[in-house]
């Protein structure tokens, strides 16, 4: 089960994963739920210029993320609320706050586009630190495809655990689309629920990367080439390096 | 999800390696090796990352260092989506980590909770 990542790349991957690749830019060009496929592929522009971005380096070296005067150094084609929520979460992820987030929406951002936004940058940081990290050169952007959001709000997404609203596994409707492996699915897997399709580009991709979730909770096993307990050291140290508390 | 996967082999650790670093007695075979390259690639030094990758495909082989860059790159989004959304920090590992394993790890020093 091998295949070449990218062309003129010596280095075997499986090839699970570098069909997770290849559907996660496809579906990254596609009109989403709430913005266009322009928008989106404007959203991964912005979210690889945010990782040079000498005010984001400041905010990240400063004791307080919100003391710091300036602004994002940006290619220009989003707002600035688009803007200032990729710039944080790129950089800063571990020192947002629901303050923060309630600002970046009273800028003129939706809840919808907000969960979107993040789908993006958890998919695009995900599929850029990966060829990054294989010593491989970055993908070019794929060309936006043309076509109207979706626009679908769940029925059932609320604002109760979360700072956004999220559609609780009891909540899911039919008109969903496939939401949730299990009832027990864990709030990180709720975290983009109130977008449906962006939670699913973002765990199809996510599943090929980590593991699936009928085997996350099987301590006993590893679906991968390295062991489980090496699986949990580098995850760990990953969370730990961005202040995540998960 | 570290503590239990080392439990069920039998083996021991000392979590405060989470965030402080381990010590060379964890049992986790390339322990240093894994966390070389989990940092490099974090900090995004190419130079640094591309030592580490050698020194990854040595001791695991091509298979498992993409396998490697996979995980670590998997956790660059995890943490964005749980961060951004704001999911409650107290339902991690499914509500089972304990307040006490948060303090032991150092969780509790990090932004997010201090600020809570």
């Amino acid at each position: 089960m091998s295949a070449t990542l990218f062309a003129g790349s010596a280095l075997a991957v499986r090839g699970d994963l570098a069909e997770a690749h290849q559907r996660a830019w496809k579906a990254i060009a596609a009109p989403g739920t709430w913005l266009t496929g322009e928008r989106r592929v404007a959203a991964a522009a912005e979210i690889r210029r945010a990782r040079s971005c000498a005010h984001c380096v400041l905010i990240k070296a400063a004791l307080s993320p919100n003391g710091v005067k300036g602004v994002h150094q940006t290619l220009g084609v989003l707002g600035e609320a688009e803007v200032e929520l990729i710039h944080r979460v790129v950089g800063d992820p571990g020192r947002l706050s629901e303050s923060w987030a309630q600002s970046v929406l009273a800028r003129g951002l939706s809840d919808g586009e907000y969960v979107e936004i993040v789908g993006l940058v958890a998919m695009v940081m995900m599929l850029d630190t990966c060829t990054r990290a294989l010593g491989l050169p970055e993908q070019p952007l794929p060309a936006p495809q043309a076509g109207e959001p979706t626009r679908y709000r769940p029925a059932g997404a609320r604002k109760q655990a979360a700072w956004l609203p999220l559609v609780e596994p009891q909540d899911a409707t039919e008109a969903d689309g496939p939401m949730y492996p299990s009832p027990k699915a864990g709030y990180i897997y709720r975290g983009l629920s109130m977008v449906p399709q962006s939670m699913r580009d973002y765990w199809a991709l996510a599943n090929c990367h980590y593991m699936p979730g009928q085997y996350v909770y099987q301590f006993d096993k590893s679906i991968r080439a390295i062991t489980r307990p090496q699986t949990e050291i580098l995850a760990a140290r990953v969370s730990a390096m961005h202040q995540c508390v998960y | 999800m570290l503590r239990e996967s080392m439990q069920i082999e039998g083996k021991q650790m000392d979590v405060r390696g989470v965030t402080q670093g381990f010590n060379e007695h964890i049992e986790v075979p390339h322990a240093d090796v894994l966390v070389e390259f989990a940092e490099a690639v974090v900090l995004q030094d190419a130079a640094r990352t591309a030592r580490a990758s050698k020194n990854m495909r040595a001791v695991l082989g091509d298979e498992g260092f993409v396998d490697a860059a996979a995980i670590v790159s998997a956790f660059h989004g995890f943490v964005r989506i749980a961060d951004a959304i704001g999911i409650p920090y107290t339902s991690a590992a499914q509500g089972q980590d304990l307040p006490e394993l948060r303090e032991q790890v150092g969780i509790n020093e990090f932004y997010r909770v201090k600020g809570a």
